[in-house]
């Protein structure tokens, strides 16, 4: 028995030390080239629209303007574009909180009105313009619907269609005008009697609404947020109070409805565009020349081959009344039945988040700069001839904005058949194959 | 039961892979990872013409000497300092090994089986080599990389026997077993975007099999002396490539190899052993894609044993030794040769009369290995636990 627990603690003791020395491990390492046995060779391929794509199609209609649950103030933008901004707000409320002579939480109903402000928050990156901006605040004459209010339809819905008595949500009874100054701030206050304010929170006049409007040309204002404020006295209290209420419903109409798509690759705007393309990957590459004195051609592109891959589009120039003045996302997703366009189920964002970020100065001063748009994974799936979850691999895709709608600008590319057309940008990376010694 | 407990035990302890501890991995099949035990390492030993009962794949009679089950793991840890011969390139990693395990039964006439796992070539190490490309006209930054990873090991099993008190022999047959990935990679850094362009991967997967069969014997000289020799025959060591490997499997023809060994007792409790193995690997030369064998490989070492020492009342053997080894395979051709001194000494803890039922032996060396392209400098401990009589 004596032996047997020595027996047992020789063991544990013995087991313990190796466990201890086999720690820490620091694989035999050099730097010398000597030791790779073949470094791969990486060589970037461009392939032209004529070798890689077919049948783009731009589709519009995507998404409306409210669903943007933002404003639009434009007059003669760009020389065309006119904007206008509807507003309906919540009914303010008729009682509040006060704290009395006595020191007491009491609720007072009786208050007395005594004015109020209008007050619209501005996109101060995303708006145009140069210097302060003039803007009219009215009052609507005519009921009208939110989700479907366009520049010449107050109503347009299923069960009904209503023009506006002047399109642009005219006429228009002014009652008040402002100055926004980009420079000073975001916002711009709008100050109203108490008729104005009766008249914005009264739940039975069906036409309620505020409209926002421009009287200075040549601006592209984006608005945030807007806000009603009202001054009230109480009676329990000899204080003044102020009441808020939020927007109920936030859209703008604008004219005109931009031209439709030519030879180009338009993503964007609102209602949004998408464009749509067939792929196409050849599997044999016989160029560049780069790539064949490098590796020898021709050479097979496979899956495990291809690095990177991205769509190059090349920006155009537009016309100011629709052109990108902040950041636009563009994403492409894959489309699932390409004959059921413009339909057609889309699989999941390729690039994701808000998508590849697109400045607004290539539609203008840098008009012609490549866009990359990476879509590795999607041409991967082609080459290996089935989806990473094993099914057979789209090769449709659709190029369109992360968030659509996202905004009254869109984005513009060169088409097929231009000097800038699309191209297919590989990054193919070869080695001989890894043998044994 | 408790044997193999025991041995299921040390398995579970013990690492699959080997550890890499050498660059000369890279050169050839590998540099040899050699399944010897710590009392062998000590005493600058090839393998073969210890005294008393072991467990060596090189000297399988050895195996003859046990009168009880034993088992034994050993394990390898190394420190090592490179340095390439163009001074452009130094620095230092470390590894451990496990070499060998196994155990040893005695059966019936005298007959002792023995079953054990044991490295045999290591092929492990990587390098890097960061350096700019030009993509589309503009530079980019990428770090190529390659990655090898395993090693070729031997399941042994055998028979020794003792023929009277003088001769000892035994047989044993291996089959090799291992597996060896080599990766290339390539990564994309500065000059492209990195959040999209991914990594260049390429490589395969090999699994080794084959066999050899190793025979050998020795003999006293009265109590003065101890012969041993035994030989090696392999058949081809075969590397068969995965399905989704691209490189092709291959063969290659491993060479016999040729060990003696001698120990003579100068005194009681003082001995010297001596010990000369020798190989041609030139038969492989034709077989490998790049590189070379260097030929003709020999090693020989000797040593000097007190087995009368102890350490707190307990039996602990010292031993010191020489020993010198070409190396099978070198990285820019020649023969890159190891020469070691080796210091340890053993510690019985659990003893009944000779037979030791516990004990620790434990060996550290100091070598250099080197050719013309790079030298190495190292610290090799070698760390042996054997159990008997379970």
């Amino acid at each position: 028995m004596h032996h047997v627990t020595r027996t047992k603690m020789a063991m544990l003791l013995g087991l313990t030390a190796l466990g201890s020395v086999a720690c820490a491990e620091i694989s035999p390492t050099s730097v010398d080239p000597e030791f790779l046995p073949d470094k791969p060779t990486s060589v970037m391929v461009s392939l032209s629209w004529e070798e890689f794509g077919s049948n783009l199609e731009v589709y519009g209609g995507f998404g409306d303007v409210y669903e943007l649950r933002e404003g639009m103030l434009a007059r003669s933008f760009g020389g065309v574009l006119d904007a206008r901004t509807l507003v309906r707000f919540y009914t303010l409320s008729t009682s509040a909180t006060v704290t009395d002579s006595t020191g007491t939480s009491v609720t007072d109903t009786l208050l007395s009105l005594r004015g109020g402000r209008i007050v619209a928050f501005m996109d101060t990156v995303a708006s145009v313009a140069s210097g302060p901006v003039t803007l009219e605040l009215g009052s609507l004459r005519q009921p009208w619907h939110g989700p479907s209010a366009s520049w010449s339809m107050a109503v347009d819905t299923v069960g009904g269609q209503v023009p506006w008595i002047q399109p642009g949500a005219g006429p228009v009874e002014r009652i008040a005008t402002a100055v926004w100054d980009p420079a000073q701030g975001d916002s711009v206050v709008f100050f109203l009697d108490t008729t104005a304010v009766k008249l914005f929170r009264d739940t039975t006049e069906v036409s309620r609404g505020v409209l926002l409007g421009m009287l200075t040309p040549g601006a592209r204002l984006k608005v945030n947020d807007v806000g009603l404020r009202a001054t009230v006295h109480a009676s329990l209290a000899d204080s003044l109070l102020e009441l808020t209420s939020a927007w109920e419903a936030l859209t703008f109409l604008y004219t005109p409805e931009p031209g439709a798509a030519g030879n180009e690759v338009r993503v964007g705007g609102v209602p949004a565009w998408r464009t749509t393309l067939d792929l196409a990957v050849p599997a044999i590459l016989t160029g560049p020349p780069a790539l064949c004195a490098a590796v020898g051609c021709p050479v097979e592109l496979t899956a495990a081959r291809l690095i990177y891959a991205a769509l190059v589009l090349s920006s155009q120039g537009m016309d100011a009344a629709f052109r990108p003045s902040d950041s636009l996302g563009v994403d492409v997703r894959a489309v699932h039945d390409p004959s059921a366009l413009p339909k057609s189920p889309l699989g999941s964002a390729l690039i994701g988040g808000y998508g590849k970020m697109i400045a607004p100065d290539l539609f203008s001063a840098g008009e012609g700069t490549d866009v990359e748009i990476p879509i590795t994974n999607f041409v991967r799936a082609i080459l290996h001839a089935e989806t990473v979850d094993g099914f057979p691999p789209p090769y449709s895709l659709a190029i369109l904005t992360a968030l659509e709608p996202s905004s009254l600008a869109f984005a513009s590319f060169a088409g097929p058949g231009t000097p800038k057309a699309p191209r297919l940008k590989l990054l193919v990376t070869t080695s001989p194959s890894v043998e044994l010694p | 039961m408790r044997c193999i407990a025991l041995v299921l035990g040390m398995l579970v302890m013990a690492p699959g892979s080997l550890l890499g501890q050498s660059l000369f991995n890279a050169a050839g099949l590998g540099s040899p990872s050699e399944p010897l035990d710590a009392r062998t390492r000590a005493l600058g030993g090839v393998g073969i013409g210890l005294q008393g009962s072991a467990l060596l794949g090189s000297d399988p009679a050895a195996a003859a000497f046990y009168t009880l089950p034993a088992g034994f793991l050993t394990a390898q840890p190394s420190w090592v300092e490179f340095e390439r011969s163009d001074r452009a390139e130094e620095g230092t990693f470390q590894g451990t090994r496990f070499p060998a395990l196994g155990i040893a039964y005695p059966t019936v006439h005298s007959l002792v089986a023995t079953l054990a796992f044991e490295s045999f070539l290591d092929q492990r190490f990587e390098s890097s080599d960061p350096s700019t490309i030009t993509l589309d006209g503009n530079p980019v930054n990428v770090d190529d990389s390659f990655v090898s990873r395993g090693g070729i090991s031997q399941l042994r099993l055998g028979l020794a026997r003792r023929l009277g008190r003088r001769v000892a022999v035994g047989v044993s047959a291996a089959r090799y077993t291992g597996s060896l990935t080599r990766r290339a990679q390539r990564i994309f850094h500065e000059g492209v975007d990195t959040t999209s362009v991914g990594a260049f991967q390429s490589g395969g997967f090999w699994s080794y099999s084959g066999a050899s069969v190793t025979t050998g014997g020795s003999v006293f000289l009265g109590n003065v002396a101890h012969l041993a020799g035994s030989l090696t025959w392999s058949g081809a060591l075969d590397a068969t490539a995965t399905d989704d490997t691209d490189g092709a499997s291959r063969s290659y023809d491993i060479p016999v190899q040729l060990r003696l060994g001698a120990t003579a007792v100068l005194a009681p409790g003082l001995s010297v052993s001596a010990g000369l193995a020798r190989a041609d690997w030139s038969s492989v030369d034709d077989d490998l894609r790049s590189g070379a064998s260097a030929g003709v490989v020999s090693s020989y070492g000797f040593g000097v044993e007190l087995s009368r020492a102890s350490i707190l009342g307990r039996s602990a053997p010292l031993r010191l030794g020489y020993r010198k080894t070409d190396l099978p395979f070198g990285l820019k051709g020649g023969t890159p040769t190891e020469t070691v001194w080796a210091g340890g000494l053993g510690l019985n803890l659990s003893q009944v009369g000779e037979l030791v039922r516990a004990g620790v032996e434990v060996a550290l060396e100091r070598g250099e290995r080197s050719d013309s392209a790079l030298s190495e400098k190292f610290w090799r401990s070698t760390l042996t636990v054997r159990v008997a009589g379970f």
